[in-house]
């Protein structure tokens, strides 16, 4: 392969590949964005689900929202058994949701710190397992969590850059808050990321509403800049390529 | 001089004497704040009579296990009892834990 073309990581997300010349590429940030209920987790949780099953590719899940129990029993109803892949040492799931009982209450924040710390505890959990694929769910928790954004800012970008080294390819999700131009809280989520995913789920009448999935940009690619439709089917999300959807 | 004790095990691991409050420091070896904040919190324990603190540092960068238990991880964060403080603490805020934690250890 020469050093000028881009390898790439397949999703294995059915019909997304099509759109994005073959997967993500390696080593990149991709960012997934949405309004919630979207399926941003569903998305970013099959990512490391195929890469562990389809691609002998571990994966590691850090969760800053929702609690582990909950994903794997979510995703357990689209046919995703997290925690046979857990046991399989294919991929670890890393709590770091409020509802952990032993983390303590803060009660101040002076702006001097950094994320030296997430970052050692997601690289204990790569190295462990040699893993390739990470996914970080969700960064706009951090919104919630700090009130130093600048320092957020910064940190995010030294963040990914050390978790993307040695080709390693990393999803963040993002929630757009209801009556949102931009792709998350921090405003700098399409900056963060080479590559910027859209998920839709528009009303497009009184009774009911219309999935869809935007790819916004994606290094070295040309991938469609339409809006296709997407559903969320018993396997996961399927995408279909040759449906232009409602965005 | 308070009590100074440094290791990287699970502060509950560590707890002997009731009397003694447990305050727990985590710092990485690539922040940058992290000094400075185990400075003061040396200098504000050392103006309470010997043995009143035990003082934990929990280096992430060699145990990410115990910060990812307690799921700490902007640094330097300081805990006592259940209460954390990121960044550099001022000494003030630090007072203030030590005496909201006692208040809430006497009541119980």
């Amino acid at each position: 392969m020469s050093e000028f073309t881009i390898e790439r990581v397949k999703t294995g997300i059915p019909g997304l590949d099509e759109l994005i010349e073959g997967g993500f590429p390696k080593g990149d940030t991709i960012l997934v964005a949405g309004k919630a209920g979207t399926g941003k987790s569903i998305l970013a949780t099959q990512f490391l689900y195929n890469g562990a099953v389809t691609y002998d590719e571990a994966g590691v899940l850090v969760t800053l929202e929702e609690a582990p129990k909950m994903i794997r029993r979510n995703m357990l109803r689209f046919g995703m058994d997290l925690k046979k892949l857990e046991e399989e040492g294919k991929l670890a799931v890393v709590d770091l949701s409020p509802s952990k009982e032993a983390t303590p209450v803060t009660i101040g924040e002076y702006p001097s710190f950094d994320l030296s710390g997430l970052e050692a505890i997601i690289m204990n959990h790569v190295k462990k397992l040699g893993a390739k694929r990470i996914v970080l769910d969700t960064l706009s928790i951090m919104a919630y969590k700090f009130k130093s954004r600048d320092i957020l800012r910064e940190e995010f970008f030294k963040l990914a850059a050390h978790l993307t080294d040695e080709g390693r390819t990393l999803v963040l999700t993002s929630e757009i808050p209801e009556q949102h131009d931009g792709l998350g809280v921090f405003d700098i989520e399409a900056f963060l990321a080479s590559g910027v995913i859209v998920l839709y789920n528009e009303k497009i009448s009184e009774t009911s509403r219309s999935r869809s999935i935007e790819v916004l940009k994606l290094r070295g690619s040309q991938h469609s800049s339409r809006i296709h439709s997407m559903r969320i089917t018993e396997d996961g999300i399927r995408v279909f390529p040759g449906e232009i959807g409602s965005g | 001089m308070a009590e100074k004790a440094e290791s990287d095990e699970a502060p509950e691991d560590g707890v002997e004497d009731s009397d003694t409050m447990e305050i727990v420091l985590f710092k990485s070896d690539t922040c940058a704040f992290c000094p400075r904040a185990e400075e003061v919190v040396r200098e504000t324990i050392e103006t309470f009579e010997p043995g009143t603190f035990k003082l934990r540092v929990i280096n992430v960068s060699e145990t990410p296990e115990a910060a990812e238990e307690y799921g700490v991880f902007a640094l330097p964060t300081v805990m006592i009892g259940n209460l954390s403080i990121t960044g550099i603490p001022e000494p003030e805020m630090l007072m203030k834990m030590i005496l909201g934690v006692r208040v809430t250890t006497n009541e119980v």
